[in-house]
């Protein structure tokens, strides 16, 4: 039976809407996943940083990781999402960045935006990982309020200042200096390892760690198998991290950048990524906990060019990066006395700057589509940017609670263990740790 | 309480609760980041006062 024209046009736009609207779903069930598997980057930041923990400490340590993602859910609904659409061009709000405060009729249930809720919340997740990048450094010693404060600033204030500046469309790093930094590299992971560095530098060592002739005690974790699979799990999410830093459009991905790219490019170069950083850092330490922080490195060794990176070469500038960052840490514990628990100064401070730096190597000369190409000055120049806004108010902040008397537990409740002092529960009640991990004053740690 | 922007689905839009009353949303964040404060601060006095019994 024959249609005329006017049907055939009425039934177009019916096809047309509905393949809008499946574009659209299609969009918000691929973020809707993407922040449910970052989720378990936050089960692997626990599981680790309880295991890097001696028994004494290890709800204290889980306590402090949690909170801080309570508290940056609301936080970062509050300013931070705002601070992300206000910034771009610098310290000037941008025309259009009320739509993220939260009074605003886009950040709440509306019929007619299907984007904002769903970015916020893999923004809040990026937020979240952020600020667990410097929980595991300061483990054991540092006031839960003081953390809770320093996580807040870090997730829901600097971070997203500099995601706004080199990771966005508009971003002046981009359109004036060339940044390429599709995993965000510089903006989440050099913003907290420096903004940790600050914190440290106030926060000082675990007593025991250092000698008084300078040479250093190793601390041991209670338990290295749970770390292990924490940092799995970290490796794990990163695939709902990565997966977030990519734009569907429908018919096309983009970064976030606006240039092309595919899904299949970041699956190539995270996962060979992955595996140099591993087998890096395995050959310069022999270590477990290293190895697996070696996954670490390498992702984000590979981060800013993942759409751009032959393989091969992603996998060489991963191997180099899990080579080099054990042995970063190694100067800042042994020549600048810094305690890091973790390492994450270097892990996620250093490698994001080594990540940065390749580009501007390997990725020279990629067009952007607003502002100049990919270079190694532009790159270098937004590393420091990047450093410098993460140390500064991590450096200010702390000094600040440390002359309040808001940054360090007490001397006893550190030697007692942070459990006894201030968690109602117990981590092993029945369970038969060993007398030199438990958190019985009479039982010193071998450090001690 | 009728807590409903809107009495009828047609053309509706921004429809959370409270929608169309500005201030109140106002009222709501400052609360919120009340609370987050006034937790912080308890956290620390309970901190502080488990450090003088130890």
């Amino acid at each position: 039976m024959e249609q005329s024209v006017p049907e055939l046009m009425a039934r177009l736009d019916s096809l047309e809407a509905s393949l809008s609207m499946a574009t659209t779903i299609n969009s918000e069930v691929f973020y809707w996943w993407c922040t449910a598997l970052m989720l378990a980057i936050h089960a692997g930041f626990l599981a680790y940083e309880m295991g890097a923990s001696r028994a004494k400490n290890a709800l204290a340590s889980g306590m402090k990781n949690l909170i801080a993602f309570a508290f940056l859910v609301p936080t970062f609904y509050y300013v931070g999402w705002w601070i992300y659409l206000a910034f771009p061009t610098g310290f000037t709000i941008s025309d259009g960045s009320e739509a993220g405060l939260p009074w605003s009729e886009y950040m709440g249930p509306n019929l007619t935006d299907n984007a904002s809720g769903i970015f916020y919340a893999a923004f809040t997740l990026f937020a979240a990982t952020t600020a667990s990048i410097m929980s595991g450094s300061v483990i054991e010693r540092i006031r839960i309020s003081g953390f809770t404060i320093l996580a807040i600033f870090l997730g829901s204030v600097v971070w997203i200042l500099g995601a706004s500046w080199g990771w966005h469309p508009d971003g002046w790093l981009t359109t004036e200096w060339g940044l390429h930094d599709v995993g965000a590299a510089g903006a989440v992971h050099t913003v907290a390892g420096f903004f940790t560095l600050g914190v440290l530098i106030n926060l000082g060592p675990r007593i025991g760690r250092f000698n008084a002739d300078g040479s250093v005690n190793n601390i041991d974790g209670h338990n290295m198998p749970m770390s292990l699979i924490g940092l799995m799990l970290i490796v794990m999410g990163f695939f709902g991290f990565l997966g977030g830093c990519i734009i569907y459009t429908g018919d096309t991905w983009m970064t976030i950048y606006n240039t092309p790219a595919t899904l299949s490019a970041f699956a190539f170069n995270t996962l060979m990524g992955v595996a140099g950083g591993m087998i890096g850092a395995y050959l310069v330490t022999r270590d477990p906990f290293w190895m697996m922080s070696g996954a670490l490195i390498g992702v984000i060794s590979s981060a800013p060019a993942l759409d751009l990176y032959y393989p091969g070469l992603a996998f060489l500038v991963s191997f180099g990066g899990g080579c080099v960052m054990p042995k970063l840490n190694d100067i800042l514990v042994e020549k600048f006395k810094i305690d890091d628990a973790v390492g994450a100064v270097a892990v996620h401070g250093f490698g994001g700057v080594w990540g940065l730096v390749m580009a501007g190597i390997f990725a020279s000369g990629y067009p952007n589509v607003a502002g100049p190409e990919i270079s190694f000055v532009g790159q270098l120049s937004s590393a420091v940017v990047f450093m410098i806004l993460g140390f500064a108010p991590g450096y200010v902040l702390s000094l600040v609670l440390k002359v309040v008397g808001l940054l360090r537990v007490s001397e006893n409740a550190e030697l007692a263990g942070l459990d006894k002092a201030e968690v109602p529960a117990s981590a092993y009640p029945e369970s038969s740790v060993p007398a030199a991990f438990t958190n019985d004053p009479t039982s010193p740690t071998p450090a001690e | 309480m009728n807590t409903a922007p809107l009495t009828t689905w047609e053309g509706a839009e921004a429809y959370f609760t409270f929608a169309d009353k500005p201030a109140l949303l106002v009222l709501f964040t400052l609360v919120g980041i009340g609370v987050c404060v006034w937790t912080i601060a308890s956290m620390a006095r309970h901190e502080s006062k488990a450090y003088k019994d130890m």
